[in-house]
């Protein structure tokens, strides 16, 4: 099975330096990342093989995500594994969904328009089992343009009840 | 936490997604939420045997979305859009994950701008 991967892109009226910048400096990062939350970051060194250790504080818990980054071009590309953890940091599945992919492979491409940035986003899933392809590959079509129209159908039925 | 009412069981959404991500199976679920029909009324408007037809409704059947009647010989299908719902609202927040992370980073952009020209 070929690798789905879900790819999101943004314009951002600011210059790529200060882009990067938003994704590379921790204090930066905790301004944006999290919102409505309490965001903290317990370790964060953006370099090939370093760690992003993020929690964020909810009401009566905390979620804590880990990434590792494996790429670091400034001001280009930014790639980081991206896995929910335990209170250890240890890689643990979705709360939510068991077959969904345990690490994802996050990619930051960004690119100078001139007037601003393009930033992409691309999201597959990283040494996934078949289960976790397919589940992710199931859903993510819907995540970038609806299935087509299939989103509208759904909406469409929802609608009637 | 308060526990609530209705407890999601995280294989049956898979088996939503993948119920879901078909496109004749999304017209069935379509022509059922007008109400309930058999095997023959879905098959009807679609050139795809009965026999298809019942399997996809086994498929609909199997994530939870499709009840069938056990009382009558048509057995005919009734939605149940719960689980669809669930699923909807699982990927409707992850989208708004990234959503709403990448509006938040754009307010910063604009004010490190502003401070910057200052």
């Amino acid at each position: 099975m070929n690798t789905p991967q879900f790819i999101m892109t943004r314009h951002f009226d600011a210059p790529k330096e200060l882009v990067w910048r938003t994704w590379t400096d921790a204090d930066l990062v905790a301004r944006w990342y999290g919102p409505g939350v309490e965001t903290v970051i317990h370790e964060f060194n953006p370099t090939p093989g370093g760690l992003w250790l993020n929690e964020m504080r909810m009401d009566a818990n905390s979620m804590n995500q880990r990434m590792e980054f494996t790429e670091v071009s400034p001001t280009d590309r930014l790639v980081m594994k991206m896995s929910n953890a335990d209170a250890d940091w240890n890689v643990i599945p979705s709360p939510m969904m068991e077959n969904w992919p345990r690490v994802l492979l996050t990619t930051i491409d960004l690119e100078d328009t001139g007037d601003g940035t393009d930033l992409t986003l691309t999201w597959e899933p990283f040494e996934a089992t078949d289960a976790e392809l397919a589940l992710f590959a199931d859903a993510i079509p819907n995540l970038e343009n609806g299935w087509g129209a299939g989103m509208d159908v759904i909406a469409e039925i929802l609608a009637e009840f | 936490m308060e526990q609530s009412g209705y407890q999601m069981d995280t294989s049956d959404l898979d088996a939503v997604f993948a119920a879901l991500a078909d496109p004749t199976r999304r017209a069935i679920l379509q022509r059922l939420s007008t109400g309930a029909a058999t095997v023959q009324d879905i098959a009807q408007p679609f050139e795809i045997s009965q026999p298809a037809i019942s399997r996809h409704l086994k498929v609909l059947e199997n994530a939870g979305l499709v009840t069938r009647a056990i009382d009558r010989q048509t057995r005919p299908a009734t939605l149940t859009a719960r689980p669809m719902k669930d699923a909807v609202a699982w990927l409707t927040e992850f989208r708004d994950h990234w959503d709403s992370r990448l509006n938040q980073l754009e307010n910063l952009l604009t004010e490190l701008q502003t401070k910057d020209s200052k």
